[in-house]
């Protein structure tokens, strides 16, 4: 039973790294029906930069809003070189492709600069794990939950109270009347993108500490948080962090009650089943085109 | 305020505007109507740049300040001081009244626009329109058609414009619902806005406006005072037919 | 084919035959081997990505499928090639009818995703059920038996040309077919495809299963090749290389699949030898600032469009230069080509090249003969049978979340009649429209055409019993011929299969000719026959509008929906079109004509029906409805509004 509740722990903090990625995903999506598919290159190479920070001497802490600074940037790249032209010539495979060609670049380059093997992120906070309900708990996992849950909480809170997040969202319901009421709507794209890279950067460095930290450690995060996306709604932002949840418990779950090498597969089998029976998602709604 | 000359415009092939003129005097109310297909929302889009003319000129305010936008972006027309309530009404669904209203000053919050006193404007213009002023809160995609059609008004009016562009305000409205935005539009003409109307009810505009343009076939038919186009049989022909 | 093509592909052929012989070193033997396998892949994939337009990153998992089914009932059951090869297609295609099945109501994106989720999966389960697979030991395989002992690199490369050119044909034969058309269509207008009884989703399925077989056959024959299989092999980056070389050799053409196949072969073999590389690229840029110079100085282009190009090259050969090997950064030069490509080289290699060499873009299809006799009656005749009433609708409510875009209205449409239905903008008529075809499924209400309800059908099972319509935004199938536009309408008339398809039997053969036959009568029944090989989009707009009804016709409707025909239209085009109409008309077809042109309304329709707000307000003559108050009022507003 412990251990259960300790899968459900690590499930849960997982589940919150899923959510974050998903929530970049949702950002690109409703104001540009695009998104990232290098999204996963992003979160490694905020984990990459900000492992080499911290390396250097920076406090963890302060490490932080730097490495979100270089997400921002980063961002806004991948929008500008790999989205903005396919938006242009209204192509959709464009922006697939492209998005894909960055993450297949970035992750190449971080291979050369790091180096091919995995490395270990100093952790933060003590190792020693916290009791909770009976169960084991780390600092860090409770860190990572913590911090995922703020960083989604801020984001809302931009787009409710300040007018610029309320562009956002106004160039999300509709882009032609966004522009008619002087919001520059190509600027709020490339906005998004690049939030849309600050919150994986951000979850890079914060997934970091548990587990390790290499390039290849975007690729799969990035696939599965597309299932947690899909799973959640593409319009749904209580949808992500159940569908991050279902997923992460049923990630640990499985690899520790049948095989490690098998733990990929329930996320990716329940993104299959989602999309046959409802496409548009557990909480997402389907929209209705006018001919 | 507005001078429109020969503009020619289209959606890709299909070519909907053969090169119209249109003037739009500083105070004035101009309407502009015809039947479907004739071109009226193209017109209205051209002018506001949410499409790009293929030819002509259009240029905004007068004398010293005058400049052309028609090669500009939506936004910064926008910015320049042009409102447009779209055909559609086009609010935005999931925030509310309130938001919607703020949206509509957006250049005036950020810049380019004179900031002036939003809230205060934001108080007067729900005062304007009492059914939004009950409705403050509620989710823009939630009221009824003739709602929206008044958040839409009344976020145009938001931005302190030089210029709004109406387009089919009483599109998919109940008659009485219809009666209610003439009179607000008639009184906003009473505070000296001035106004480019796109209408399909070409009696209740004609009773408003000062001056009118009949559009048929992407060309201008005819063009007058408004009280001299009310009694001209063309423009009954233009919509039902017959007579021509 | 015509004579010069005939020629080039015999000496291809021959050339094809005689490599290894000539060569005689089995490593460049191997080379060519691999370029022909993952041709016959890309035969099939270009059939998903270039033709219907969805962006499957699955196909290395397919591939794989193909290797292991090969490999395991090999090393299980000691099957020979002739059973493990077929076996191989059946289940690689099954396994893409598994992903085909819920992955396609989905495209764009999430079908990106999904494939891509399907081939990491299949990649996981061949790693872990070593129990069957050997998992990563991978599986040895001897080359197939000849005679008794195993084929030579020699004789198993001739098997792989043999099959390449079999599914060469085989793969040509099906996009000539109207299977090709109905991916085409799909791609191009998916709401046209659906309205003409192409069933969207059904013809995403078929070609995903089609190209899934291509990748099946594919992964056989590598599993026989490299004598070696191991699940790594069938990763993202094998799937990525797949779709550089269809994108860059060039979609929808057989050379752009075999272009392409040979640069993801020979490019990381050109990337190990920087030497090379560096001369390559050197002068890749030095070609490339020449030709930017002469293009500037010629004025075919700005500064601003050829700089990216340009910095591009020069930067990629100051980079060579810059570093010692270029194995490590292998991915970026992929990742760099797929830009380019993306960007610069929409039409691939291939395509670049007819462009600058072929003027003019006339099909490559049959040359069209035209038919000795036209049957003066094409169009189906239709008797009036049964009942007057072909279409009975009773209080339909058509509500989107509080909007109630059509609100209690019943409509009768009479055998044999012309039927408007007119209104002002945002009254309902396009809404009516929709929900008849299936497009929308009304709140409330019945449909009943000739007695059976309509309610909750799919557009296209609503086109195949009878009801055709046109689109107020034109919906053509733009890059298919005039011709080919009313073929892919004819689609209902072709009951061959696959089978049929791929063998070219004569059941197929004289389907194929009659329904060009009649496609081309149709056309003279609207006077676009001289334009029969013209591109749609490329015909002037009036005339568009004429073949979005003749494609309607190919039908063979008994009811005809016209959705704004006259929009747009100059008078002789106009005159034309109520032409056109009564003769439909007169062969029995029922016709329902929204319509904003009175002049037309007024001159052809027996009865009109007037909305506003999503009710009907008034119906009867056209004289009548001219003179009715209600509706002067309704387009004109009444005294009520005027008096504000």
């Amino acid at each position: 039973m412990t251990i259960l509740l300790q899968l459900i722990y690590s499930g849960i903090a997982l589940g919150m790294i899923y959510a974050v990625i998903a929530f970049g995903y949702q950002l690109t999506f409703a104001t540009s029906g695009t998104l990232n598919f290098g999204q996963g290159e992003s979160l490694m190479l905020g984990a990459l930069v900000g492992l080499t920070l911290v390396t250097l001497g920076m406090n963890y802490w302060l490490m932080i809003p730097v490495v979100c600074l270089f997400g921002l940037a980063q961002g806004a790249f991948v929008e500008t070189i790999g989205v903005r032209p396919a938006i242009r010539i209204k192509s959709e495979f464009g922006w697939i492709m492209s998005t894909i060609a960055l993450g297949i670049i970035f992750k190449n380059v971080a291979e050369n600069l790091w180096g091919r093997d995995d490395l270990r992120f100093p952790s933060p906070l003590p190792e020693a794990p916290i009791r909770l309900l009976g169960a084991n708990v780390l600092p860090m996992e409770l860190l990572v939950i913590g911090g995922a849950l703020l960083m989604m909480l801020a984001v809302e809170l931009f787009n409710r109270k300040s007018i610029f997040g309320k562009a956002v969202v106004a160039t999300s319901n509709d882009r032609d009347a966004a522009a008619l009421m002087g919001i520059n709507t190509k600027l709020v794209i490339t906005f998004s993108y690049a939030l849309s890279s600050l919150t994986a950067a951000f979850a890079g460095v914060l997934v970091a500490p548990l587990t390790l930290t290499g390039a290849t450690m975007g690729a799969v995060l990035g696939l599965k948080a597309f299932a947690v996306a899909i799973i959640g709604g593409l319009s749904s932002g209580m949808g992500i962090v159940v569908g991050g949840l279902i997923l992460g418990i049923a990630e640990t779950t499985t690899g520790f009650y049948i095989s490690t090498g098998y733990k990929d597969v329930p996320g990716l089998v329940l993104l299959l089943i989602v999309l046959a029976l409802k496409p548009a998602g557990l909480f997402g709604k389907t929209a209705i085109k006018k001919v | 305020m507005l001078s429109i000359r020969n503009l020619h415009a289209g959606y890709g092939k299909v070519k909907v505007l053969h090169g119209i003129s249109i003037d739009v005097p500083r105070g004035s109310v101009v309407t502009l109507i015809g039947s479907n297909g004739a071109g009226k929302t193209t017109t209205m889009r051209a002018v506001s740049g949410m499409i790009r003319p293929s030819e002509g000129e259009i240029t905004m305010g007068e004398g010293a300040s005058a400049r052309r936008i028609d090669a500009l972006d939506a936004h910064r027309i926008a910015r320049l001081g042009l409102a447009h309530s779209p055909e559609g009404r086009r609010v935005f669904a999931s925030m509310t009244v309130n938001d919607n209203l703020l949206l509509g000053a957006f250049p005036r919050l950020t810049w380019g626009r004179p900031r002036g006193d939003v809230n205060g404007d934001l108080e007067r213009a729900i005062t304007l329109f009492p059914r939004l002023k009950e409705r403050r809160n509620q989710l823009a995609g939630t009221l009824s058609g003739g709602e929206q059609q008044m958040l839409a008004m009344a976020r145009a009016i938001m931005l302190n414009p030089d210029i709004v562009l109406l387009d089919e305000p009483s599109m998919g409205l109940a008659p009485i619902l219809v009666e209610e935005v003439f009179r607000i539009i008639a009184d906003l003409k009473a505070q000296g806005v001035t106004m480019l109307l796109v209408e399909q009810f070409a009696a209740a505009a004609l009773n408003v406006a000062d001056y009118g343009y009949v559009l048929e076939n992407g060309h201008i038919a005819t063009h007058g005072p408004a009280a001299k186009l009310r009694n001209d049989p063309t423009v009954k022909a233009a919509y039902l037919g017959g007579a021509h | 084919m015509n004579p010069m093509k005939k020629i080039a592909a015999l000496a291809g052929l021959v050339a094809l035959a005689a490599f290894p012989v000539l060569s005689g070193n089995p490593y460049y033997i191997h080379l060519v081997e691999t370029i022909m396998i993952y041709a016959i892949l890309l035969f099939g994939l270009d059939i998903v990505v270039g033709y219907t337009g969805q962006v499957s990153l699955g196909h290395a998992g397919l591939f794989g499928v193909g290797a292991y089914t090969a490999g395991v009932l090999f090393m299980k059951l000691g099957m020979p090639i002739w059973v493990t090869a077929p076996a191989a297609i059946l289940l690689t295609a099954g396994f893409g009818a598994i992903l085909a099945l819920p992955a396609l109501r989905v495209s764009g994106p999430y079908l990106a995703m999904v494939t891509l989720a399907f081939g990491t999966i299949l990649q996981i389960l061949i790693n872990e059920m070593d129990f069957l697979t050997s998992g990563p030991l991978g599986i040895k395989i001897p080359k197939p038996a000849l005679g008794g002992k195993p084929m030579n690199e020699t004789e198993y490369y001739w098997l792989v040309a043999a099959v390449l050119v079999l599914a060469l044909v085989v793969v040509h034969r099906i996009l000539r077919s109207h299977l090709g058309r109905a991916f085409e269509a799909l791609r191009d207008s998916p709401i046209a495809s659906d309205c003409m009884g192409v069933s969207v989703y059904r013809y995403k399925v078929h070609a995903f299963v089609i190209s899934a077989g291509f990748a099946g056959l594919a992964g056989c024959l590598y599993a026989y090749s490299e004598q070696y299989i191991s699940p790594n092999t069938y990763n993202f980056e094998l799937t990525i290389l797949f779709l550089l070389a269809i994108i860059m050799g060039g979609r929808k053409t057989r050379s752009g699949a075999i272009l392409g196949s040979a640069v993801i072969v020979l490019l990381p073999k050109l990337l190990d030898d920087i030497d090379m590389f560096r001369m390559v690229a050197t002068a890749l840029a030095v070609a490339m600032v020449a030709g930017a110079a002469v293009a500037l100085a010629r004025r075919m282009t700005t500064p601003r469009q050829i700089a990216i190009p340009v910095a591009g090259t020069v930067g990629l050969a100051g980079f060579s230069w810059a570093i010692a090997t270029l194995a490590d950064w292998r991915l970026t030069i992929f990742g760099l080509m797929i830009l380019l490509v993306v960007y610069y080289l929409q039409d691939g290699i291939v395509g670049f090249a007819r462009k600058l060499f072929v003027q003019g873009r006339t099909r490559a299809a049959a040359a069209i003969e035209r038919p000795v006799d036209i049957a003066p009656d094409a169009i189906l005749a239709v008797r009036a049978q049964g009942e007057g009433e072909l279409l009975d609708v009773r209080g339909i409510l058509m509500q989107f979340s509080g909007l109630k875009a059509l609100n209690n209205v019943d409509l009768t449409i009479r055998r044999g009649t012309i039927h408007g239905l007119i209104g002002p903008n945002g009254s309902g008529k396009s809404t009516m429209m929709n929900v008849l075809t299936g497009i929308y499924v009304p709140t409330a209400g019945t449909v009943s055409y000739r007695g059976q309800s309509l309610v909750g059908r799919t557009p296209s099972q609503i086109a195949l019993s009878g009801v055709a319509r046109t689109f107020q935004n034109v919906q053509l199938f733009g890059e298919m011929t005039v011709l080919e536009n009313v073929l892919v309408g004819l689609h209902h008339t072709f009951r061959a299969s696959l089978a049929d398809v791929g063998l070219s039997t004569p059941r197929y053969r004289r389907e194929e000719a009659a329904a060009r036959e009649r496609a081309f009568a149709m056309l003279h029944f609207v006077g676009l026959e001289a334009v029969a090989n013209e591109e749609a989009r490329n015909l002037p707009y009036g005339k568009q509008r004429m073949l979005e009804i003749a494609r309607a016709l190919a039908l063979d409707p008994e009811l005809l929906l016209l959705d704004e025909p006259a929009a747009g239209l100059t008078a002789p085009d106009i005159r034309e079109l109520t032409a056109i109409v009564r003769k439909v008309r007169d062969h029995g077809i029922t016709v329902v004509l929204i319509e904003h042109h009175m002049d037309v309304v007024m001159s052809i329709c027996d009865t009109v029906s007037v909305l506003d707000f999503g009710q009907k307000i008034a119906e009867g003559r056209p004289a009548e409805i001219q003179a009715d108050e209600k509706v002067i009022e309704a387009y004109l507003g009444g005294e009520a509004a005027a008096a504000a």
